[in-house]
């Protein structure tokens, strides 16, 4: 009985084997579907019409587009570590809902020094349903690589997770997140998020 | 002098009984799970002095807001960024022999090779290093330092600290940097006449790399809600990036001393 269950799933896995691989050569490319959504929110970025409007405005447009490309909720899932799992439904979607808005103005923020580089995409690698999207920032006097790390959903690639300069994003905010846990639990995490976004609403600079 | 070496490595060992979470023997995947996946809680940073550790990057907060970065920004409007870049660049090419040894010391052989050869094509063709001819002849940049050194004689990292203008560091890396820095005494301090020299000859070079880096900090800042355990983290990101990347070139990695 169970060497017939061996070669059940022997059998299985070879007829699935070249199915995978069917899967793969099908699979879409992340860079050209990641490079028309950036471009996008640089060029109105640098659009002066679009800059006038309130930060708030600002970031409720490129949201909607950067959406399409990034997942937020698995960056959310992620930056929690173990903790996730201990959080309620309710909690994770206050989570959720507050990270992405910090993640959006930290991006628009960001964005301001980036206006004078140009962003060149330089290389790809895949690995079964992960990729990273390798792209330069080229100014007057630096280059800083900037990696996209995306995950394929259906036939989507979703990015997770930027690294700039070999320094992971979401790695950062783990950290952070964790002592901010450590010390102050849920409530205080959430109370240290809406400072933080109220700030960067403001667009006010610190000290 | 050996003793002396004995018992610094001893202390250091028994100082930094710790896990090795960012030391560049775990290397990093993007794209694997298991770098998220590490939570940082477990395996977390020794960093006994944490109190300690955020009043000194208080006091660094201000140092650099009041003090080095207006210095770095007014030098920078005085002197164009690409003479800023050959002034880094003698600094750097100084170095090099240091980087020599270091290499020889971790077995990396043809490291060693190119760092002799960047070394002597930029200090005779690059006038004394202002230029970096070698890298266009193909001989790249690749670090060693003595806190690699260390690290690859199993010597572990030890607590972290946050030291006073210099910035976030290991108690392992800030022994390397010690090391480094007297290594280089004939060469590097022999010009200047006494300490008050040596720490212009330091802060010349702090400003003036600084002045390359304008603004990485601020943004760096705005975008963390707690900025000193974005800068630990991103310190030990960075260094196990540097390192992997100038490890992967090498020829011989020796495995650490369990």
């Amino acid at each position: 009985m169970q060497i017939f269950r061996r070669v059940l799933v022997v059998l299985l896995f070879l007829t699935l084997l070249p199915l995978t691989q069917q899967v793969s050569a099908a699979t879409p490319d992340p860079t050209e579907q990641l490079k028309p959504v950036v471009d996008k929110v640089v060029s109105l970025l640098k659009d002066a019409e679009f800059r006038k409007k309130p930060v708030v405005e600002q970031s409720d447009v490129i949201v909607k587009i950067v959406a399409e490309r990034f997942d937020f909720r698995e960056m959310s899932k992620r930056v929690m570590g173990k903790q996730w799992r201990t959080l309620n439904p309710e909690q994770k979607d206050q989570f959720v809902a507050l990270f992405t808005k910090l993640l959006q103005y930290v991006y628009i923020n960001q964005v301001d020094g980036y206006l004078d580089k140009k962003i060149e995409f330089t290389d790809q690698r895949i690995r079964r349903d992960r990729a990273e999207v390798k792209t330069l920032l080229v100014g007057a006097d630096k280059r800083i690589p900037v990696s996209y790390i995306m995950l394929l959903e259906k036939d989507n690639w979703m990015a997770y997770d930027i690294v700039v300069e070999g320094v992971s994003l979401i790695r950062n905010y783990m950290e952070q997140i964790s002592t901010v846990l450590r010390d102050e639990k849920f409530p205080g995490l959430i109370k240290m998020l809406e400072n933080k976004i109220t700030k960067l609403e403001a667009g006010e600079k610190e000290e | 002098m050996r003793r002396i070496f004995h018992a610094v490595l001893v202390s250091l060992c028994l100082l930094g009984n710790c896990s090795l979470l960012y030391a560049a023997d775990g290397e990093v995947d993007f794209l694997d799970d298991a770098f998220y996946e590490e939570a940082p809680e477990e395996n977390a940073v020794r960093d006994p002095f944490e109190g300690i550790n955020r009043v000194v990057f208080t006091f660094n907060d201000y140092a650099f807001i009041w003090v080095l970065n207006p210095l770095a920004n007014g030098y920078s409007k005085l002197l164009p960024s690409d003479i800023r870049g050959a002034i880094a660049n003698v600094f750097y090419n100084l170095q090099e022999p240091m980087r020599f040894i270091n290499s020889l010391l971790q077995v990396r052989f043809s490291d060693a090779g190119t760092l002799l050869t960047r070394f002597t094509v930029n200090t005779i063709g690059g006038v004394g290093g202002l230029g970096d001819p070698a890298s266009e002849l193909g001989f790249e940049k690749t670090e060693a330092t003595f806190c690699q050194t260390l690290d690859n004689w199993g010597v572990p990292d030890g607590i972290f600290l946050m030291v006073p203008v210099m910035g976030p560091t290991t108690l392992r890396d800030i022994s390397g940097r010690v090391v480094d820095r007297f290594s280089l005494s004939p060469i590097y301090y022999n010009w200047a006449a006494g300490w008050e020299e040596s720490v212009g000859i330091y802060m010349g070079k702090e400003v003036n790399n600084l002045s390359l880096h304008l603004g990485e900090y601020e943004a760096m800042k705005k975008m963390s809600f707690d900025p000193y355990i974005a800068v630990r983290d991103g310190f030990y990101q960075l260094r196990r990036q540097r390192w992997q990347n100038s490890m992967s070139s090498s020829d011989a990695v020796v495995e650490p001393l369990e």
